[in-house]
């Protein structure tokens, strides 16, 4: 909300204060202050001129020739705008002048005529977005006065953060409350210039009322609570005075008409949104507040867009058509116009949830909808009718009908809340004397009507009505007045929680540490997926938001791997844990894993000058994965050759992850060229994708075997085993026969060539026997070899090489 | 091999091999005791590990080990000798200044890093780690919360739905619910996680975003606790001379609500010391009763407090980055600044 500190000051007279203090006030009590801005800053040179007399220029259609009374002396001044004329007061930058965007007036010579100076549009001033011509200026002036001074831009405008909960503070008189309780005085509304002092009197009704002519009925009670009207008739509708346009302008709001005007300044003072009919263009004369029917689909609003309405939308309406959108827009069809003379000025008060159901249907906010949605106070609407209505009479003339409407069939009724003393003290944790709690609330407008027990009654005003409504409202407002400042700080006791660290975190912390121990960079990838990605859909994206929730890690992994060869990156190895989404049942969310992938190009480890580079492999790969799978699943997930479905492994060098009931849960392996961006140069690329168990398993407690005391006997074997034979089956048909002396198997070699036959490699293990109890012979390690070659050749056609 | 034990052969071999090199008078001397001992062809010792392959099998690897054993240490006698003699690293000597053998090396992401430097101030605290789904219900991201659909601070505007009354989290806070359903007072929590909001992409702004979550519920807690751990934190994390300012503001969860703001004293190189400005780090406050409630906790009984912060914009700041897109980049070497 944009806020004029001289308007401020004019409702708290007390108050003193710099715009930098305003804000620091304002930010301690809730309502921080994004910016403040001077809108005369800029243009402290432009001083009002008088135009003496505009003609052709002899040498251009299209440009005037002016004399120019800028305060010092008569010049010359070349003039491009079609609506300058002799005898009016326009905004002029003299030579040597700086405008906004820093741009100095010089003299210069236009199609041959010299011109000493600019007069200018508000758009080179910076005040508004119209080129359409140069800004005339109303009233009379002094020829070289400062335009700021005479404009009233020498003003400062804060721009003010309201939360959500304090429509109070959407009005100047609300913020200056505020500022009022810091002890600067109490609010007043300052009287208006020309204030003919009107006084009305009010036909009450609670469903249907009637005065001069003008009845108002309240059909939908449940949306709108009190609608009231005042009828000024023979006003003539014309510019606001000077001193109304400045305070509009200080606010950051655009002068329209007196009549609007003053609707906008009663808005913006006391944060009541009024509405101007005009009278003639009303059918009946009357107003019918009722929700739209289903005969009425459309509705042209006073912006000319016509908008589709629904049967919960409440409108104003007047015998025959809705006029207004209620609480929201006023129509094209009844707004007040240049030729208006009778107005019926609206005063209502609408039920904030339908207000915001309405302009959130209609895809729209409007000053009124975003203060109606936030709560209006709902005792102050005859102020604010009665100081519209001697606004209008002080600036468009006409005379008031003594005799104004008030339907109002919900009236409001102030609440009372309870507030204990003990209570302050327990969630605050500092003891607080009725006297003071008194102290804080009464500049606020609340008022303690009387105690029992420790036990204040509080009387809440209609505009803090929304907002405070249960004992901890108040508190809040205790505590906020009484300053966060001023609360100690002193760290006391406290027990331990009863939650235990949530063993996932544990696991992503584990893996973290290992993946950057093996060289691993960790990426962090939002987890939204382009088409073909993602199963699970968002209702409601952003352009820049994908579309889907990722499936994989994978696949946003390998484009950032991509990214980074593109920028020469030779070496890119990145991992990351995070959410992978799936479809669960229709309506619930989605399933979530919590995933570990990984991406990997480029060498084996950093350029040394003793080795040859090598780049990272399919065993690499394996180990990557391995490591993985062991620390997630402690053993009980087994990494094998397998497949995965889809294009972007290469089925000849994929790994897959079972756990211990089947279920795939990982896979891994080179990504095919035609799954992932890369340069001529870059080596393969590798993966893995390992779904981490929603289960977490504990590491195992490592059990204590006592260490050998005798030695061991070792056997190497050079076996010739058929390509159709996996290494691993024939390691596990050896584990299988060699005897339970075996302690330990390992292969260490692998050949292949001209040595040996083709359709076979040689695999050479070696096998390590021992005994806990005594030193074995070598004729029994021997009989154990002996079985098992027997077995590897029977079974497996593997072969002793010879 | 004329001994019949190839060990103690080679035991032989190294007291000889020593009494030559350390007997060496000059790097003539001592070049010709490496040929005699270690030379390619000719060396003795050398050919020893040649002839392993006749051993049997039995044999070979102790002796295989021994020899190998022998060859590092004759080889050590014969760099010291060579140091003692004078003679310069170089041609055919071993260079200590050549650049040494590493692994790559890896890192942590910045944010991470900064969840995690957050997560053990608060683990010193006695807070643990809770998590929650980031595709959540209307209930937990809203009602529960105190956040009637209908009111202006659900504004879905920036929430992302995918069906229904099903979103993706806003913020961390639906964790708060989930925790406190399965588990009874005293509730001492951080949660940190991604949250979703119908952001652009720019400077400031990330459609995803990580979140820390914290909430503090048991008998007897007060604004006054709140404030005091929120300082300790700041202190713990910037340094001892931090301070803290909580701004009063609104949040539907919580009542008293806060914006809390630190301010940081900077030493500077030439040891001046520096304030900065208010810097503000978090959105915090009392728990709101009407959560308390809606938990199955007695209001009354319990009190507490809770915070969000985000871990991106504080990475940010203590790094110097200027712009959040930078860390989704995931560019190795912008990785590598932040490696330990």
């Amino acid at each position: 909300m944009n806020v004029s500190k001289r308007w401020l000051h004019d409702l708290v007279p007390g108050l003193q204060a710099t715009s930098a203090e305003l804000a620091e006030h304002l930010a301690l009590r809730g309502a921080p202050v994004d910016t403040i801005s001077s809108p005369g800053e800029d243009i402290a040179d432009v001083v009002v001129a008088k135009v003496l007399s505009a003609r052709q220029h002899p040498n251009a259609d299209r440009l005037s020739l002016c004399e120019v009374d800028g305060g010092d002396g008569v010049v010359q001044v070349v003039c491009g705008a079609p609506n300058v004329r002799g005898g009016t007061y326009y905004p002029f930058a003299p030579v040597g002048a700086v405008l906004p965007g820093d741009f100095r007036i010089k003299k210069a010579k236009i199609r041959g005529e010299l011109s000493q100076g600019m007069l200018c549009s508000s758009k080179e001033l910076g005040l508004g977005r119209e080129h359409d011509g140069i800004m005339e200026l109303t009233g009379e002036f002094t020829p070289g006065e400062s335009f700021v001074t005479a404009m009233g831009l020498d003003d400062a405008t804060l721009d003010v953060e309201i939360t959500a909960n304090r429509g109070d503070l959407l009005s100047h008189a609300g913020v200056a409350r505020e500022l009022a309780s810091i002890g600067a005085g109490s609010v007043v509304l300052p009287e208006l210039p020309g204030d003919p002092g009107v006084s009305l009197a009010y036909v009450e009704g609670t469903g249907e009322v009637a005065a001069g002519g003008v009845t108002i009925r309240i059909a939908d009670p449940d949306l709108c609570s009190r609608y009231m009207g005042a009828i000024i008739r023979g006003v003539k509708v014309g510019p606001s005075p000077e001193w109304l346009q400045k305070r509009l302008r200080g606010a950051g709001a655009r002068p329209i008409s007196n009549v609007v005007d003053a609707t906008n300044y009663v808005m913006l003072e006391l944060g009541q949104p009024l509405h101007a009919f005009d009278l003639a263009r009303l059918a009946g004369p009357g107003i019918v507040v009722r929700r739209s029917s289903p005969s009425e689909p459309r509705f042209t609003t006073l912006d000319g867009e016509s908008r589709a309405l629904n049967t919960n939308m409440l409108m104003i309406c007047d015998a025959e058509r809705p006029v207004a959108i209620g609480g929201v827009m006023g129509g094209l069809d009844s707004e007040v116009e240049d030729d208006t003379t009778d107005v019926l000025l609206e005063c209502a008060l609408f039920d904030p949830k339908s207000i915001r159901a309405t302009r959130k249907a209609l895809n729209m906010s409007t000053d009124a909808s975003y203060r109606f949605e936030r709560g209006v106070d709902p005792d102050g609407l005859r102020t604010a009718l009665e100081r519209c209505v001697a606004l209008i009479v002080a600036t468009a003339g006409g005379t008031v009908d003594a005799q104004a409407l008030d339907c109002c069939p919900v009236r409001f009724a102030p609440s009372l809340v309870d507030l204990r003393l003990a209570r302050i003290e327990k969630l605050l944790g500092v003891a607080f004397e009725a006297d003071y709690v008194n102290e804080l609330l009464h500049p606020l407008g609340f008022v303690v009507e009387g105690s029992t027990d420790g036990t204040l009654h509080v009387r809440v005003p209609g505009y803090r009505s929304y907002d405070v409504k249960r004992e901890v409202d108040l508190i809040e407002e205790i505590a906020r007045t009484h300053g966060y400042d001023a609360f100690p700080s002193d760290l006391g006791p406290s027990r331990p929680g009863s939650v235990p660290d949530h063993p996932m975190f544990l696991l992503e912390d584990e893996l973290r540490a290992a993946m950057v121990g093996r060289g691993l960079f960790e990426a962090h990838t939002p987890a939204f997926a382009p088409p073909g990605e993602g199963d699970v859909e968002v209702a409601n994206p952003l352009a820049s938001t994908e579309p889907f929730m990722r499936r994989s890690l994978v696949p946003a992994l390998l484009r950032r791997l991509a990214y980074n060869l593109a920028r020469g990156n030779r070496d890119v190895r990145l991992f990351e844990i995070g959410t992978s989404f799936a479809k669960a049942g229709p309506g619930s969310p989605p399933h979530e894993e919590t995933r570990l992938a990984a991406v990997l190009v480029g060498r084996r480890e950093p350029p040394h000058w003793s080795v040859a580079e090598e780049a990272l492999g399919v065993w690499d790969l394996k180990a990557l994965l391995e490591d993985v799978v062991g620390r997630a699943y402690r053993g009980s997930a087994a990494v094998a050759p397998g497949s995965v479905a889809g294009d972007t492994f290469d089925a000849q060098t994929t790994f897959v992850v079972h756990d211990a009931s089947g279920n795939a849960v990982g896979h891994g392996g080179r990504v095919l060229g035609t799954a992932v961006d890369t340069p001529v140069w870059a080596s393969q690329v590798w993966a893995l994708e390992v779904t981490l168990p929603s289960n977490v398993l504990a590491a195992p407690v490592a059990s204590y075997s006592a260490l050998p005391t005798v030695p061991a006997v070792e056997r190497d074997l050079a076996l010739i085993i058929p390509d159709a034979v996996a290494a691993a089956v024939a390691a596990d048909l050896i584990r299988g026969s060699a005897g339970e002396e075996l302690e330990a198997l390992e292969l260490f070699d692998l050949y292949r060539g001209p040595a040996v036959p083709e359709g076979t490699r040689s695999v050479a293990f070696r096998l390590r026997f021992r005994s806990p109890e005594r030193t074995l012979k070598d004729k029994e390690v021997d009989r154990n070899v002996t079985v098992v070659l027997k077995r590897l050749e029977e079974e497996l056609g593997v072969k002793v090489r010879g | 091999m004329t001994d019949s034990n190839p060990i103690d052969a080679l035991r032989a071999l190294e007291a000889e091999a020593l009494d030559a090199i350390s007997g060496a008078p000059d790097e003539d001397a001592l070049e010709d005791a490496r040929v005699a001992f270690l030379g390619r062809s000719e060396g003795r010792l050398s050919a020893v590990l040649r002839g392993l392959g006749q051993l049997s099998a039995n044999e070979r690897p102790a002796v295989g080990q021994e020899a190998n054993r022998v060859k590092a240490v004759v080889t050590a006698a014969l760099e010291t000798r060579s140091a003692a003699l004078g003679r310069p690293a170089g041609a055919s000597g071993l260079d200590l200044t050549l650049p040494s053998r590493k692994p790559w090396k890896g890192g942590l992401h910045p944010i991470t890093q900064a969840v995690d430097e957050i997560w053990h101030i608060f683990r010193d605290l006695g807070f643990s780690r809770a998590r929650g789904p980031e595709a959540d219900t209307e209930w937990y991201n809203f009602e529960a919360l105190n956040t009637p659909l209908d009111h202006p601070a659900a504004d879905e505007q920036d929430t992302l739905y995918l069906v229904d009354s099903v979103l993706l989290r806003s913020h961390t806070s639906p964790v708060q619910m989930r925790t406190m359903e399965r588990h009874e007072p005293p509730i001492r929590i951080i949660a940190p996680g991604w949250v979703y909001r119908r952001d652009t992409y720019d400077a400031t702004h990330t459609p995803a975003f990580m979140q820390i979550e914290g909430l503090v519920i048991d008998e007897g807690v007060t604004f006054v606790d709140f404030k005091a751990t929120l300082a300790e934190f700041a202190r713990r994390y910037w340094g001892p001379d931090t301070v803290i300012r909580l701004r009063p503001s609104f949040f539907p969860f919580t009542e008293p609500s806060a914006e809390v703001d630190v301010k940081r004293v900077i030493t500077r190189p030439d040891g001046t010391r520096e304030e900065t400005d208010w810097l503000e780090i978090m959105g915090a406050g009392m728990v709101d009763p009407a959560v308390i409630e809606n938990a199955g906790y007695d209001s009354e009984r319990y009190t507490g407090w809770a915070f969000g912060m985000g871990p991106a914009r504080i990475a940010l700041l203590k790094h110097g980055v200027d712009d959040l897109r930078t860390f989704f980049e995931n560019d190795v070497r912008f990785l590598g600044q932040f490696a330990r």
